[in-house]
């Protein structure tokens, strides 16, 4: 499953933010995930379990904020949610629309003790 | 205590990604990713377009599966370098995968290089490998409702290929639905309905693949033009 993949990612980072706390441990993991990034939270947090067994992980909290998918119309200026993931302003009907959040894929924070 | 990190989670396989395009830049080396379901005719489409495409620039494959050299024993028959890559397990290629076999092509004598990607709709998508355009490969037999089912992969993509066009009388596939939200989920993409079984349509995919390559030769100022 590609989310094992996402979590190696992750742990690739707190890596480099751990290395120098002998004494902590990391209580919480903050993910920000967007609705369009094919990330499932499920999987996410079984992939967390894995990865974080015998680190300063082990026993977080992964808390994953999920950003719903927004767009604004290039034609009359309509911001807001799209409906599912199609394109079209529910304004003026334009096929115009650019992605404005909904992709977003990283890690926010760590929290340590 | 808090700690702001911030960074992406792909960020490693980004950076890899951003490195290949660098290394293909020099050359403008023009690079799509080809991907779509297992079956729905990748690497006949190529076999079909390699044959075409040979008559007007240099072609490079990487070929991307789980297991098996099956696909590049084929596309050697075209008479094209390739290289297969075996993920072990892996649903999808990744940056650091395609980096490890550039060394095995002469890049400086390719003016266009296809990665075909692990038969996947959804986990290729999300792992940039360098390519200047991600291609969709959709057979009209899987059904006119995959693009609301896998809206990423046609939102990234370029352009996507309706394979199998051919059985559309056998199956109650309904073409205008299919097209339509196709565009939908993506205004700007270019739609090629093929056969790659008869042939039909791809001719007109190679046509604006040539154009494709063209461009990026007159984009980046330091590269030769081949064509």
């Amino acid at each position: 499953m590609h989310e094992m993949a996402l979590m190696a990612g992750v742990f690739d980072i707190i890596k480099q933010y751990t290395t120098d706390l002998e004494e902590s441990r990391v209580t919480k993991v903050t993910l920000v995930v967007g609705e369009m990034t094919n990330a499932v939270p499920e999987a996410l947090q079984s992939a967390f379990a894995v990865y974080s067994a015998g680190t300063v992980v082990e026993g977080a909290e992964l808390l994953i904020r999920e950003i719903p998918l927004t767009a604004e119309c290039m034609s009359c200026g309509w911001a807001g949610k799209t409906e599912k993931h199609l394109f079209i302003c529910p304004q003026c009907s334009s096929l115009g629309l650019e992605l404005k959040t909904g992709r977003e894929l990283y890690l926010e924070s760590l929290e340590v003790d | 205590m808090e700690i702001k990190i911030n960074t992406g989670i792909l960020s490693s396989n980004d950076q890899t990604a951003v490195e290949n395009k660098k290394v293909f830049d020099q050359t403008g080396l023009f690079v799509i990713n080809m991907m779509g379901s297992p079956g729905s005719g990748k690497t006949t489409v190529l076999e079909k377009a390699i044959d075409i495409l040979v008559d007007s620039v240099q072609v490079a494959v990487i070929e991307g599966d789980i297991y098996t050299s099956k696909d590049a024993q084929r596309i050697e028959k075209h008479g094209v370098p390739v290289k297969q890559i075996n993920t072990g397990g892996a649903c999808h290629l990744e940056a650091k995968m395609i980096s490890r076999v550039l060394a095995e092509f002469n890049l400086a004598a390719t003016q266009l290089l296809i990665i075909e990607n692990v038969g996947n709709l959804v986990c290729p998508v999300e792992f940039n490998l360098g390519e200047d355009i991600k291609i969709a490969v959709l057979s009209i037999t899987e059904g006119d409702d995959k693009p609301l089912k896998y809206p990423l992969l046609f939102r990234e993509s370029g352009a996507v290929i309706l394979n199998k066009v051919d059985l559309v009388d056998y199956t109650d596939v309904n073409m205008d639905v299919l097209r339509r939200d196709i565009i939908r989920i993506n205004p700007g993409i270019q739609i090629f309905e093929v056969s790659a079984r008869t042939g039909r349509g791809i001719g007109e995919w190679v046509q604006w693949l040539l154009e494709k390559v063209k461009e990026k030769k007159i984009r980046l100022p330091k590269s030769r033009v081949f064509l």
